[in-house]
């Protein structure tokens, strides 16, 4: 992962270079990550209640704030998952592959790849104990799932630099 | 017809409702990694570094952190913006 970059290629385009297989094969698999958003465990997370214990204001958001944040949400996926086909195509290519797409996605990105994180968190269960580990067992898909969370949070994290020079990666 | 007492009562209630500030808080989330969170803090709320950083601390510490107090529309909206980057956030009537 050291070679991992995202980095502007030019005033208008950003460049993710060095995609080991492993994280090119978890590229690929976001869009499919994505559609499970409306799974009822990730539905909850990613369209939280905006109060602990008002009803009223909680059913009102459900109705008029959670579709237009979800809409928000698919169309970053869409975005994101058009701007894969490349890599998609390029499974035979070479290794490490690269992405390129425009500068006005970023945002999109940093929003599937952090939607994938909770997803997956939430469908097989991940919790704060879990992301601490540092072994992974390869036939455990929830230790599979929790391995993606920290090499999408990597790449999520090297977003975050290009945007604010930030140096932080561990999880809240 | 209401009595002008209730109808008095009424309008101090909106008046109170009106004023009394809200407060969004950030809460704790293992997943939402540390320079994620500042980010959207600075982005969301136009935060300098060091007081988005201080106020990740804090959600990641104690388990939350109130990052903005004031009229309920404008905290309806932090907490949409908040939302839409996926942190986990809410808005409470301010008690004091």
């Amino acid at each position: 992962m050291t070679n991992l970059r995202v980095q502007p290629l030019d005033e208008k385009r950003i460049r993710i270079s060095g995609i080991p297989p492993v994280l090119a094969t978890m590229l690929r698999e976001l869009p499919e990550i994505l559609e499970l958003r409306d799974a009822p465990e990730a539905h909850q997370r990613l369209f939280p209640n905006p109060t602990v214990k008002d009803e009223n204001i909680n059913k009102e958001w459900a109705q008029m704030t959670t579709p237009e944040l979800r809409h928000l949400f698919v169309s970053a996926g869409e975005t994101v998952t058009r701007d894969l086909i490349a890599l998609a195509s390029d499974k035979k290519g070479r290794d490490p592959q690269q992405v390129i797409f425009p500068i006005e996605h970023v945002n999109a990105w940093m929003s599937a790849i952090n939607q994938a994180r909770l997803i997956l968190a939430e469908v097989h269960k991940i919790d704060e104990q879990e992301m601490n580990r540092t072994d992974f067992n390869p036939v455990s898909s929830r230790d599979m799932a929790a391995l993606r969370i920290h090499l999408l949070g990597y790449l999520l994290h090297l977003f975050v630099e290009l945007e604010t020079g930030g140096e932080r990666e561990d999880a809240v | 017809m209401a009595q002008p007492g209730v109808i008095l009562i009424e309008k101090i209630k909106a008046k109170e409702e009106r004023t009394t500030p809200w407060n969004v808080v950030v809460h704790n989330d293992p997943i939402n990694l540390m320079s994620y969170v500042t980010m959207v803090l600075m982005r969301v709320f136009g935060y300098p570094r060091p007081k988005a950083e201080t106020m990740m601390l804090e959600v990641h510490n104690k388990g939350r952190s109130l990052v903005w107090s004031g009229g309920r529309e404008q905290a309806e909206h932090y907490v949409h913006q908040l939302h839409g980057h996926q942190l986990m956030a809410t808005m409470e009537k301010s008690e004091a």
